[in-house]
């Protein structure tokens, strides 16, 4: 029977085809149907003990008070407008209207980004259609660079310092919050797992201090 | 008779573009301050996108004892900018500063001085409510594809079978 080798050769690439769709399609569901979130800082990320120990860079003089307009964290592609927040009724932040996916908004009546102080930024990490603004601040690390533009035209240049993730039931008010007699920033979104019943678990944030401007 | 008319469309027309016009000249937002809240002797910054392509106006802050001051084309587009002091004598209490565009309009907006510094200013506290669990969705694409790929294998495992069930072999 002379068709006998090709019939063994159509079998075989038959055969390899089938098994070849059984391993991808398996992987494919796999990745298909798995929940994967945003991403999150390891632990080396988080602030060093004895901060100003280590190697960061030193600090440059605060600016005058002028309110921002744009934040931009190059390593992680942000670039999105900035708003004014004011406080919920809880006394807690406010946000931005979250269908607004490309918007952060800064404490307005806290110090603007730049003077002396902490200045506040926080932003979505996601809104019910997908990412938002800040769906990869938890995979910036120590060292990048975060840009204010400010309504003077100046640009104040902000060095990380750590990026940490919190729990909502152990926020660290004063850690975040409190007074600085250095320019600094906090930039802050949601994070620290999720679930279905609570939504995110707590809030990925992000600290930096002035290192220049321009 | 005809002449009228076309007057009176003429002149409807105009009432029409008029009427459109004006909100958008003296709507486009009122005279922002920065900041809001200031102690007496702060530097404020006022702006506005109301005064047009002039992008200058004369401001007002007699109001607060701070007399007038210029607004310039400010470092924004479609933005008119300027800067008074609040005197060091200045009570706490709401002001209305106002800019007349020079172009014509004006806007306004509230300065309030407050006896302390903003930085003494309630910090905010808690966590932040800013994400809803929107990004952490499956993703409909690569489990349709693969349920395609099991699809094709599922078809290739029954033509092998067939074969082998009629003993051709493999």
């Amino acid at each position: 029977m002379p068709q006998a080798p090709r019939r063994r050769v159509r079998s075989g690439l038959i055969a390899a085809v089938t098994a070849l769709a059984l391993c991808l399609g398996a992987w494919l569901l796999h990745q298909g149907t798995e929940t994967h979130g945003p991403p999150q800082p390891s632990a080396a990320q988080a602030a060093s003990a004895h901060p100003g120990t280590g190697h960061e860079p030193p600090g440059a003089a605060p600016l005058s008070s002028s309110p921002p307009d744009r934040i931009r964290i190059p390593s992680i592609r942000v670039d999105a407008p900035l708003m004014g927040l004011g406080l919920t009724p809880q006394g807690s932040l406010d946000v931005p209207p979250p269908q607004e996916k490309n918007l952060a908004g800064w404490y307005e009546a806290g110090t603007a980004p730049g003077v002396r102080g902490t200045a506040v930024v926080a932003g979505h990490v996601d809104n019910a259609d997908g990412p938002a603004v800040f769906y990869d601040l938890g995979a910036l690390t120590k060292g990048r660079t975060i840009e204010v533009d400010r309504r003077d035209g100046s640009v104040a240049v902000f060095t990380v310092d750590a990026v940490e993730v919190y729990d909502a039931s152990a926020f660290p008010d004063k850690k975040v919050y409190g007074a600085a007699d250095r320019p600094e920033l906090r930039v802050i979104t949601c994070g620290g797992g999720y679930s279905k019943q609570t939504g995110y678990r707590g809030n990925v944030v992000v600290f930096a201090h002035l290192t220049g401007s321009r | 008779m005809r002449t009228s008319r076309l007057l009176n469309a003429a002149a409807l027309a105009a009432a029409a573009a008029a009427l459109t016009a004006a909100p958008a000249y003296a709507g486009s937002g009122g005279l922002e301050v920065y900041p809001a809240n200031a102690t007496a002797g702060a530097t404020v910054t006022v702006n506005t996108t109301a005064c047009g392509a002039a992008r200058t106006a004369a401001g007002d802050a007699s109001a607060v004892g701070a007399g007038t001051f210029v607004l310039a084309p400010g470092t924004h587009a479609k933005d008119a900018e300027g800067r008074f002091q609040v005197p060091p004598s200045a009570q706490p209490g709401t002001y209305e500063i106002v800019a007349k565009c020079s172009g014509g309009g004006q806007v306004t907006g509230d300065l309030i001085v407050a006896l302390t510094s903003s930085s003494d200013q309630v910090p905010p506290k808690g966590h932040v409510k800013t994400g809803v669990g929107g990004a952490l969705g499956t993703d409909p694409a690569k489990t349709a594809a693969g349920v395609a790929a099991l699809a094709v294998a599922a078809a290739g495992g029954t033509w092998l079978l067939h074969r082998r069930a009629r003993g051709e072999g493999i």
